[in-house]
């Protein structure tokens, strides 16, 4: 397991690219409020104006800054991916390693979960309780992130039980290390590269369904994001506001999933490595 | 294949889903009735016709008889009353489900041969420029969300070309029949289904790639090369046959995902699919369509699996053999 998970990544063609991707949306959502003079949420201008000088982008429907929309939404993506992607990999690491730990009846039974709840398309469940609740951000973040541990968890689960048989996790038992002791102080650590790839497919379906729910009008209207961008600017694809306004809001969703995706697919050549050496060029 | 393992895990998430349908309305803060039977049915709703919903639903009853009274009134297949379209929840969702089961099922099919295909491709030549091109052109695809591409294929192909239809299923009152109809409707739904197929298309792909990889260095593929067998031989029969079992094992999830794309790409097209009227059911706040088709899409997906780990056994009997 000693592989440097960093060092994988930077090696591959495809983990560099995934990685200046999501650095370009990291710092477009930092400097947002640098590379646009408007703000997002006020009219700034006329309904519907075409790219000039002043607007990069034209305005939308409502006369907001289709420029200072589209980087003030990378914010919006970023900020429901990472969080989802912190909490759903702490939930897993969470219910994996217990589970793996502890073993018996527990194990069976958090397993048991895990997989009914596999087995259910989360998306819908999400738009069922969204279509009650009106989730706002705090509670999108929360809500996508209890719907989105159980993966992530069984992952973690079946590389516990290989690590726990290993010589160093014996021996620190042997000499009287505590369970929580061992799990902390050897199994964690020892899960890094998987963890890595866990948070990043967390993060990557987060972004997505956050665009989704956006998109079907579901969610904070207040919230900038791309999904709503994409679903105003659906109802003007007659005209040819479309150029300017629903592809760049696609393309900055895709390019940010794009991204992730690179990273994932690298770090996973160090987990499996019979994938190794396969696209190292 | 059927054990308990497997039977618990269905149990528990019908459960979960049950108890999901049931606890959302009635955990709503005001009146559960509302939650339960939407804005619109508040119009209609008479004192007497409210006691006989109370008393239906046991809304004056603890929470356990609630519950137990909703899931008889589930097994006689009523699953509630749309007071938007003026009919049961069930019957309007038949009405659309055949749309949505005719894209899903299409681009289902298309996805996943043309993922494992690629997918063998890809993993013969591994390593080589035309597997490296693929990959990234596969993966980058693979960001695109669903309802993007949509979006994209209908601008392009609907508004800029004018080759095909912008919304619906059908051309609307043109009487057509028999052939004519038949093109009507694939016209119809070859940019949804082409969305689709797209969106969902690197995950078989990936997937037997990475079998593919795994299996060349079998040594049932040594031996099949010392028989002297053909390229084409090697490739399909041997590694590519095996390279497909675990795309066949996920199936039943990507169905699910397939069915969630489906939502919102029929929304793109105004296609009249089950994604079409949750978006509608949405906007006017039925409630329990909204519920209906929740409980209808999960339970349909939970079937699924359940039916491939029947099937998988059947078409890799090493695995009866492992248990």
């Amino acid at each position: 397991m000693h592989i440097d998970v960093k060092k994988e990544i930077k090696r591959s063609n495809i983990g560099r690219a995934g990685l200046s991707l999501l650095l370009l949306v990291v710092v477009i959502a930092v400097l947002a409020p640098l590379l646009s003079s408007y703000d997002p949420v006020q009219q700034s201008a006329g309904s519907l104006l075409s790219p000039s000088g002043s607007h990069w982008l034209g305005t939308n429907h409502v006369g907001q800054d289709i420029w200072s929309q589209l980087i003030y939404g990378a914010r919006t993506s970023l900020l429901v991916g990472f969080s989802v992607g912190i909490i759903s990999l702490l939930l897993g690491i969470l219910f994996g390693v217990s589970a793996a730990l502890v073993g018996g009846l527990y194990d069976k039974i958090v397993m048991r979960i895990v997989d009914a709840l596999i087995v259910i398309p989360m998306v819908i469940v999400v738009i069922l309780v969204a279509a009650y609740i009106k989730p706002d951000l705090p509670v999108l973040i929360l809500l996508l992130s209890v719907l989105s541990w159980q993966g992530g968890a069984r992952v973690i689960r079946a590389q516990t039980l290989s690590l726990k048989e290993s010589g160093h996790v014996n021996v620190s038992r042997t000499f009287g290390a505590s369970r929580l002791y061992v799990a902390w102080r050897h199994i964690i650590p020892d899960l890094g590269p998987i963890l890595l790839v866990e948070f990043i497919y967390g993060v990557r379906r987060a972004v997505f369904i956050e665009a989704g729910l956006a998109f079907l009008g579901i969610g904070d209207p207040m919230l900038i994001s791309w999904g709503m961008m994409m679903r105003d600017a659906m109802s003007f694809s007659y005209l040819n506001v479309w150029q300017w306004w629903l592809v760049p809001a696609g393309v900055a969703l895709s390019l940010t999933i794009i991204g992730l995706t690179f990273v994932s697919h690298a770090a996973e050549s160090v987990l499996d490595p019979r994938l190794r050496g396969a696209e190292v060029a | 294949m059927l054990n308990k393992r497997n039977l618990i895990t269905y149990g528990i998430a019908f459960l979960i889903i049950i108890a999901l349908n049931f606890l959302m309305p009635r955990m709503m803060p005001g009146d559960p009735l509302m939650a339960i039977y939407g804005d619109e049915a508040l119009v209609a709703m008479t004192p007497e016709f409210k006691a006989q919903l109370v008393e239906g639903f046991a809304l004056d009853k603890p929470l356990w008889q609630q519950f137990g009274a909703y899931v008889l009134a589930l097994f006689q297949g009523d699953m509630g009353y749309s007071y938007y379209y003026n009919a049961s929840v069930f019957n309007v969702i038949m009405g659309s489900l055949p749309w949505t089961l005719l894209v899903v099922g299409s681009s289902l099919v298309l996805s996943t041969l043309i993922g494992i295909v690629l997918g063998i491709e890809s993993g013969w030549r591994r390593g080589s420029r035309t597997d490296r091109t693929m990959l990234a052109g596969l993966m980058s695809l693979n960001g695109f969300p669903d309802f993007f591409l949509g979006l994209v294929l209908l601008i392009v192909f609907g508004i800029l070309l004018g080759v095909a239809p912008l919304s619906g299923a059908l051309t609307p009152y043109s009487g057509l029949s028999g052939l004519t109809l038949l093109l009507d409707v694939l016209r119809h739904m070859a940019l949804p289904v082409a969305a689709l197929t797209l969106a969902h298309l690197a995950g078989g792909y990936l997937l037997t790639r990475n079998t593919m990889i795994t299996v060349l260095k079998a040594p049932f593929m040594l031996t099949a090369r010392a028989k002297g067998l053909s390229q084409k031989a090697l490739k399909y029969r041997h590694a590519g046959r095996n390279s497909m079992l675990p795309v066949l094992t996920v199936t039943g999830i990507w169905l699910g995902r397939v069915v969630t794309g489906a939502l919102f790409v029929e929304l793109v097209f105004a296609y009249p699919g089950v994604g079409y009227l949750t978006y509608q059911a949405l906007l006017t706040r039925d409630y329990p369509l909204i519920q209906g088709v929740f409980l209808i899409v999960t339970i349909a997906v939970l079937i699924a699996n359940f039916a491939v780990d029947l099937l998988y056994p059947k078409l890799d009997p090493r695995v009866s053999y492992a248990h």
